[in-house]
């Protein structure tokens, strides 16, 4: 039987589907690990921000902080909850791994690009993190000021933003090729991130003098913006903007991942037999 | 021959590693700190062979000798540091889509399929990163797996398998899509006799099936003589041997088989031979009969000798098992 007959192109989208689904089977063969993950990496951004505005404010509903109320505050902090689990992921340390260890191999020599690969592998389970939180904000749609539109367009950002942190994550993850292992640069940069992204703290306590460097970042799209959106303190013509430039961040991202990408691969030794 | 008949094509290929030289405590790696000192491994030193097409070949050689670097420059993982390799005409490490879809490597120390999930959820994404059609698909995961006895595994976790059933499993999902080359690395390694054997057979019979390229690295002979009507043998980074495996066999080395009356010591056999204690030893399956590794040149004066000091009741000549020969080679 010839090639040709035993390869239909019609079929050349569906393993983007295929990985995406093995990826959310995968990631419910461990349910309970799933939901603490959801859960347990929420605590430490939420503890920290009740902790703060509460002392900070002392629960007085007159007082304010940078602008922002006691009441706005808290409204920040558990809205971003909901972008926070969909931002990052660990992907990109997985790839300083693979490179390390030499099973990066599984992936080089299918017939689909690498990164791409890896990365819907892991969008299986990041799709299910997003519909949970994307069901919980819809909840909290029929008691609170949010609205269905905004947080659908807030969502969008939001995997936007995913996109962005992974490109930027393997970007800094072909320093393994050089190094053999990234861990402490991708930890930097998770700091970086955290701080910048609005995970911690609502940027826009960030005094005016310094809020210049979040701006040149595209890490405010991974929580910050998308909770601006979901609160509704972006209109519908800053989210198109914003997500213009996150297009234009994911482009200049991509460019420069081909870039060291196509560099670096060389220094690969696929350690082990 | 016509260069188009060649799967493989491989011109003067070395690789070198550099690695950071470690030295022993804390003032080493201390050192490492604002001295580090390299050193360059030479894994591959110009290494030249040409394969054809649907030839199962022989991969061989110890631990460190260059295989696996090999079959990494062959199957693109790496690049050679110099030479020029071709497969199918592709240079593997452009790592082309068209170059992807047609080769396969099985790594018996790496798993490949998802550990969390069962074998045929991973054929299933196999089916879809390879385009294979699902009626085709389908029809062939019932015949291997009916062929390799793992049906009843399909929906099983891969990391609750045994380790027979996933590199059966494994196999399965490397020669899904048909690849046009196989690279197997060790894919018997760790399994039982039987398991080892049912592989065999199966990739026997793929092979005469489906016209493949085998590459096979194995440290266990009975896979090479039973599979490779050709073998390329590495030591230290080069090529040492291309050819037949009972070209080595036959060589200069053979066995001689012997029943002697008076039961001498393996001792007394030994020096009346004047040859090493270790080349001889008792038959495992006969403890009356002595075996005896000789050189063939020198067969009519070993018969000579043992006529003449012992009362010979039978005797016998084998050839030397490839195993016996690979281990001098390697000692050598």
């Amino acid at each position: 039987m010839t090639d040709e007959a035993l390869r239909s192109p019609e079929l050349s989208l569906n393993w983007r589907i295929a990985t995406i689904r093995n990826g959310i089977k995968e990631a419910l063969a461990y349910r309970g690990e799933f939901l603490l993950d959801i859960f347990g990496s929420a605590i430490v951004p939420v503890g920290i921000q009740l902790m703060l505005w509460t002392a900070i404010l002392r629960g007085d509903p007159n007082a304010s902080f940078a602008g922002m109320s006691y009441g706005e505050l808290m409204a920040y902090t558990w809205t971003s909850l909901l972008f926070s689990q969909i931002r990052g992921g660990d992907l990109d340390f997985s790839i300083i791994e693979m490179i390390r260890t030499g099973t990066l191999n599984n992936y080089l020599l299918r017939p689909v690009g690498v990164l791409e690969f890896v990365y819907f592998k892991g969008l299986g389970e990041k799709l299910l993190t997003l519909l949970f939180c994307f069901s919980l904000g819809a909840i909290a749609t029929l008691f609170t000021s949010l609205s269905l539109p905004n947080l659908l367009m807030a969502m969008m950002l939001a995997l936007l933003g995913n996109v962005i942190a992974y490109l930027f994550g393997c970007i800094l993850a072909t320093v393994a090729f050089y190094w053999e292992n990234a861990f402490a640069a991708l930890m930097v940069k998770n700091m970086v991130v955290a701080l910048f992204c609005g995970e911690l703290i609502p940027l826009t306590i960030v005094p005016e003098k310094y809020s210049l460097i979040w701006k040149c970042t595209p890490f405010y799209l991974y929580v910050f913006g998308p909770t601006q959106v979901a609160l509704g303190k972006w209109d519908t013509s800053i989210w198109l903007r914003e997500m213009g430039l996150g297009l234009l961040w994911t482009l200049a991202f991509l460019i420069l991942l081909h870039l060291a990408w196509k560099k670096s691969i060389h220094r690969y030794q696929g350690i082990g037999g | 021959m016509n260069p188009s008949d060649f799967a493989i094509e491989v011109r003067d290929v070395k690789r070198s590693f550099r690695s950071i030289k470690k030295e022993e405590g804390l003032k080493g790696t201390l050192k490492l700190l604002y001295k580090p000192e390299y050193l360059t491994h030479e894994a591959l030193k110009g290494v030249s062979f040409e394969i054809q097409k649907g030839e199962f070949t022989g991969l061989i050689g110890a631990n460190g000798a260059g295989k696996t670097t090999l079959l990494k420059i062959l199957s693109g993982l790496i690049p050679p540091t110099s030479g020029e390799a071709k497969v199918l005409g592709f240079t593997p490490f452009d790592r082309s889509i068209e170059f992807r879809k047609q080769i396969s490597i099985v790594m018996g120390q790496k798993a490949q399929l998802w550990w969390d999930l069962p074998a045929i959820e991973a054929f299933d994404l196999i089916r879809a990163l390879y385009q294979i059609p699902r009626e085709i698909y389908r029809k062939r995961v019932d015949e291997l797996t009916s062929l390799l006895d793992v049906t009843k595994l399909l929906n099983t976790q891969i990391r609750r398998l045994s380790l027979g059933e996933r590199m059966k499993m494994e196999v399965i999902g490397a020669i899904l899509h048909l690849p046009k080359v196989i690279f197997l690395d060790e894919p018997t390694i760790g399994l039982d006799v039987l398991a080892s054997k049912k592989l065999r057979e199966f990739l026997r019979a793929h092979n005469q099936r489906e016209g493949a390229t085998i590459i096979l690295t194995s440290h266990n002979m009975d896979d090479i003589s039973e599979l490779c009507k050709r073998v390329l043998l590495i030591k230290e980074g080069s090529l040492i041997f291309d050819g037949n495996p009972k070209r080595l066999t036959e060589q200069d080395e053979c066995v001689l088989k012997v029943k002697l009356l008076s039961a001498p010591t393996l001792t007394e056999v030994s020096s009346v031979l004047s040859i090493p204690n270790e080349q001889v030893s008792m038959d495992e399956e006969d403890p009356t009969t002595y075996v005896i590794t000789i050189t063939r040149s020198k067969i009519t004066e070993y018969f000579q000798k043992l006529l003449a000091s012992f009362q010979v009741a039978d005797i016998g000549i084998q050839e030397a098992s490839l195993e016996r020969v690979i281990q001098r080679i390697y000692q050598s």
